[in-house]
Parts: C-alpha cells; sequence; structure tokens
C-alpha cells in the first residue's frame, strides 16, 4: 500500500497538469482575496471569515482527481497501473489517499497565502483580522474539504472513466445542480458533496443557520459519500476487464 | 510444473467466444511464439494469463499460481502488451520510476533497463515525442524492470525498425539462454521464425497445433525432416546416405535427403565428403500458418 501511494504520489506531481491546477487554485484564490480586501470595507469577523475561506483548491483537487483517474483510462496507463499493482482494491485506496493528501498540502499552501496577504491588506486597511485560533480553525476545514473532495473524485473518474465526459459531469453538478437544490430544497440540498456538506464542514457565513449540517453532521455525511463511492467504484472496478 | 501454464482457458465477450477451451505451456529457458492471425484472441488469452480480464472458465497460470497469487507479480512476469500506451507528459525515466516505486523494485533498475534498450539518451524526453519504435522499446524497458523469470510480449516488434528488430531478437535470445521463459505473440511469422524455439497456432481461440518450431514447420503429419545438400561427390554422399537409412533424391546438382542436417554432415564428415551447402527444407512457416489457420481467414 504504501508503496503504491508513494508511486501515486510521483506519478500525481510530475505531470504539467499538477503544475497547471496548482497555480490556477492559487492565482484565482490569490487574486479574489486582493479583490475583496481591497476594494470593500467596514468588514465584520463573519466578512473576513468569509472572505478568507474563498479558497478555490478544492475545486482544482476535485478536477485533479477525476482526471487523474479517469485519464488512466484515457491514455490507457491502466493496464501498466494494473500490472505493477494487481490488488485493484488496494490500488484505488491508494489513488484516493494520494489525493487526498495532495488535496490537503495544495489547500494548506493555498490557505495560508491567502490568509498571510489578506491579513495584511485587512490591517493596513485597519479592517479586522482573525486571531489565531480562528485561522488554525479555517485552516482545517480548509484541509479537511481539500482531501475529501480530493478521494470524492478519484471516484468520479473510475466510475466515468471518460475524462471528459467526467469533468463536464462534475462541473455541471458543482455548478448547476446542487446551488439549484440548495436554493429550492435546501433540506436534500445540504447533503450534497460539493456545495452541500462542505459547506456545513467550512461554516460559511451568509447560509441561513437551518440550512446547513452542523459540522460534525456534515463530517458523517462526507465520510458516507466517500464509504459509498469507494464501494461502488470498488466493485465496477474488481469486475471490469481491462481489454 | 511449468512457468507458464494455460488449462482449458475459455474467455467470451456477450455472443463472442474469444478463447475456447485453450491449452498449452510455455517452458523456462525457451522462447514460444504464439501465432495467431488478427482476431485469434492472442491477447485476450495473455490478458487472461495477467489477471487483466477473466476468465469465463479453465486457468491461466505461473507455476500453478494466478498473477494476482504472485507474491511480487511485478518482479516474477514482465510484460508488454499491444497498444501499450503512456501518459505523454511523462518522461520515460519518470514513467519508469513510478512503475518501479509501485512494484518495490530499486530506482537504479531504470537506468539498467534505459541502457539495455538504447534509450538512456532520451530518458529525460517527454514521451509524446517519442517515434513509436521508442515507445516500445520503452514497454519492453518496462517489462524488464523487475529482472523476471517470465517475459511475456504482445505483438513487440510492431513499430520497431530492423536494428530494433534485430536487437529485440538478441535480447529475446539472452533472456531465454538465463533460463527464462519468454511467450511472444505476433502475426509477423518470418519475425517469429527466427526468434523462437517453439510455436503454439491459434485460431477463432482454438489450438491449431503447439510444438517445436521445426515440428510445426513440417506441419502435421509431415514431421520428417529434410535437407538439401551440395557437396563435390553428389554420387559418394548419396551412397552413404543411403547406406545410413536416409532416403536420397537427386534435384539437378541438389541432393535432397530424408535427414536432418546434422545427420548429413555426421555422415558426410565419417565418409570425409567435402560439402558445399547445407539447408533444411521445409514447408515455410508462412505455408503450415495458411493451413493451419485457413478457414479463420
Amino acid at each position: 500500500m504504501t508503496r503504491i501511494l508513494r508511486a501515486e504520489l510521483l506519478k500525481l506531481r510530475t505531470t504539467r497538469t499538477f503544475v497547471a491546477l496548482v497555480g490556477a487554485a492559487a492565482a484565482i484564490s490569490l487574486l479574489a482575496v486582493v479583490l475583496a480586501t481591497t476594494l470593500g470595507g467596514d468588514y465584520d469577523e463573519d466578512d473576513v471569515r468569509g472572505i478568507l475561506t474563498s479558497d478555490f483548491s478544492s475545486l482544482f483537487i476535485v478536477l485533479l482527481a477525476v482526471s487523474g483517474m479517469a485519464g488512466e483510462w484515457r491514455h490507457r496507463t491502466i493496464t501498466s497501473t494494473v500490472l505493477a499493482a494487481p490488488d485493484r482494491i488496494r490500488l484505488l485506496a491508494a489513488k484516493m489517499l494520494a489525493y487526498a493528501v495532495a488535496g490537503a498540502v495544495l489547500s494548506l499552501l493555498v490557505s495560508v497565502t491567502m490568509v498571510l496577504v489578506g491579513s495584511i491588506i485587512l490591517s493596513a486597511s485597519g479592517e479586522p483580522t482573525l486571531g489565531v485560533a480562528d485561522l488554525a480553525d479555517l485552516l482545517w476545514r480548509n484541509l479537511v474539504v481539500a482531501a475529501f473532495l480530493g478521494a470524492f473524485g478519484v471516484c468520479v473518474g473510475g466510475l466515468v472513466r471518460n475524462q471528459v465526459a467526467a469533468v463536464i459531469g462534475l462541473l455541471v453538478v458543482m455548478f448547476a445542480v446542487e446551488p439549484t437544490l440548495l436554493a429550492f430544497a435546501p433540506e436534500v440540498g445540504r447533503f450534497a458533496p460539493f456545495n452541500g456538506a462542505p459547506s456545513g464542514v467550512l461554516d460559511i457565513p451568509g447560509f441561513g443557520d437551518d440550512d446547513l449540517l452542523s459540522p460534525g453532521v456534515s463530517l458523517l455525511v462526507m465520510a458516507g459519500w466517500i464509504a459509498g463511492l469507494f464501494a461502488a467504484t470498488a466493485a465496477v472496478l474488481r469486475g471490469r476487464d481491462l481489454t | 510444473m511449468a512457468p507458464v501454464e494455460i488449462r482449458g482457458l475459455s474467455k467470451r465477450f456477450g455472443d463472442v467466444e474469444a478463447v475456447r477451451d485453450l491449452s498449452f505451456e510455455v517452458a523456462p529457458g525457451r522462447v514460444t511464439g504464439f501465432l495467431g492471425p488478427n482476431g485469434a484472441g492472442k491477447s485476450t488469452t495473455l490478458r487472461a494469463l495477467l489477471g487483466l480480464i477473466r476468465p469465463t472458465s479453465g486457468t491461466a497460470t505461473f507455476a500453478g499460481r494466478t498473477y494476482g497469487e504472485l507474491e511480487h507479480p511485478a518482479s516474477h512476469v514482465g510484460a508488454v502488451l499491444e497498444e501499450t500506451s503512456f501518459h505523454p507528459g511523462r518522461t520515460a525515466r519518470n514513467h519508469l520510476r513510478v512503475l518501479a516505486t509501485a512494484a518495490g523494485h530499486p530506482l537504479e533498475r531504470c537506468e539498467t533497463v534505459l541502457e539495455t534498450v538504447g534509450l538512456t539518451e532520451f530518458a529525460d524526453r517527454r514521451v509524446k515525442g517519442y517515434s513509436l519504435g521508442m515507445r516500445q522499446r520503452l514497454a519492453i524497458a518496462a517489462a524488464l524492470l523487475g529482472d523476471p523469470e517470465v517475459l511475456i510480449l504482445d505483438e513487440p516488434a510492431n513499430g520497431l525498425d530492423p536494428p530494433g528488430i534485430n536487437a529485440m531478437r538478441t535480447m529475446l535470445r539472452l533472456q531465454a539462454e538465463a533460463g527464462r521463459a519468454v511467450l511472444i505473440s505476433s502475426h509477423l511469422l518470418a519475425e517469429v521464425a527466427q526468434s523462437v524455439d517453439d510455436v503454439v497456432v491459434i485460431a477463432r481461440g482454438e489450438l491449431r497445433a503447439a510444438g517445436t518450431l521445426a515440428d510445426v514447420l513440417g506441419g502435421p503429419g509431415s514431421a520428417a525432416p529434410t535437407a538439401e545438400v551440395r557437396t563435390l561427390d553428389p554420387r559418394g554422399l548419396s551412397a552413404a546416405l543411403t547406406r545410413h537409412g536416409h532416403g536420397v533424391r537427386h534435384e539437378g546438382d541438389v541432393l535432397v535427403v530424408t535427414a536432418t542436417t546434422e545427420q548429413v554432415g555426421v555422415v558426410a564428415a565419417e565418409e570425409r565428403i567435402v560439402l558445399t551447402g547445407l539447408a533444411a527444407r521445409g514447408r515455410s512457416l508462412e505455408t503450415a500458418f495458411l493451413a493451419l489457420t485457413g478457414d479463420a481467414r
């Protein structure tokens, strides 16, 4: 398992897609925080927390994970991957763990940079900033969500296999289906995997108190998503002939 | 127990029976050619052997164990599969390092196999810039990473230029001489004839012939070896060969003898007769192959 995990991490960090997506995540997140802190004013603590939570790394890590897993079929590398690691369940687990780790690391880097830049700009403008305890609280929440979405994306890629269809489908669910659900049926939407349960963990200001699940329940819902998707992907992967 | 054993293997994809009750073995220290026309079931058989597809029935094992049951499968078996692909954005060295890390091989092996296949100079170039032949050599390098006891190659000559094919033949011979079992599938019969000791011929998923190259070259029911001989003393050699019980007939200045080239050579040496030419005559592999698989086309 350790060997496969190391191989997956090596595979992950030695492609241009990874570098490009990490760069894009950092750039967009930083741009968002710079614009929000320089163009607005009269922030209270909730506003500041909202600004510093706008970490886009989760979006990119889920795209990276979907592309990474579905790309095994697109580039037909799944054969050599399975020959090197024939236990497909262990392989899936290692891939999920690798992208969870990558998501957490990426989120940590982006979040820390955003907090530093945002805090400097806010302080210079005389606006309130977050204390160390609040920042630490914000960091772990971002990390957990990024790790969850990394593992989630691997399963989506393993189930759909077609890289383009997987990415487009994911974006449609993320930006159209789930927001619609949250708007019109929040009692269902709050269990959703991208904007629902993760928002509960992030405790994003702006949602009504009744709309989001509590962080603890959100974590359980996310764990349920991972367990269910792992079981489904493992069953498909195990039974599939690699012709 | 043979290094590779296929026993009653069948594989059905929906209505199509790709392989039907196939059985054969691959011996250690020999190169075995796995022949058949396109769609004969060669790749399906090899993929079943490597645990990539599930047989409908029968077994495909390495010394009695399936690929998945081997303790360190990538150290026991190296494989080059048809349409082997690589992530275009990664370099050859990186590709090998990923595989070596996953399979637990020392990273130094990457440099060794790159040198073996002559890719050291291009190891840091992205694979998308590789020619088909270079990709094929990289696939062979990946198969050799674990210094395996069994090598399985599916159409390995595809895309190779003549020097590449020659280098591959040499590599296969060296692997067999080192005691490894080599199974090589191909529809390029001329290529196989020069590389293999044994052949297994299949068509429409069924076994058509298996044995030494000489046996199958002779074709079913015609295993008697035949040699063509040229000599400075045709009468003397003809009489000597006849005395040793070999059939002889004259075709111009060539003697056609029902014997192996070795047997003819021994007789000529004993009788101190100078030979100016000696070659085995048989049905060409192409002819034998078409005879065995003719109804499959």
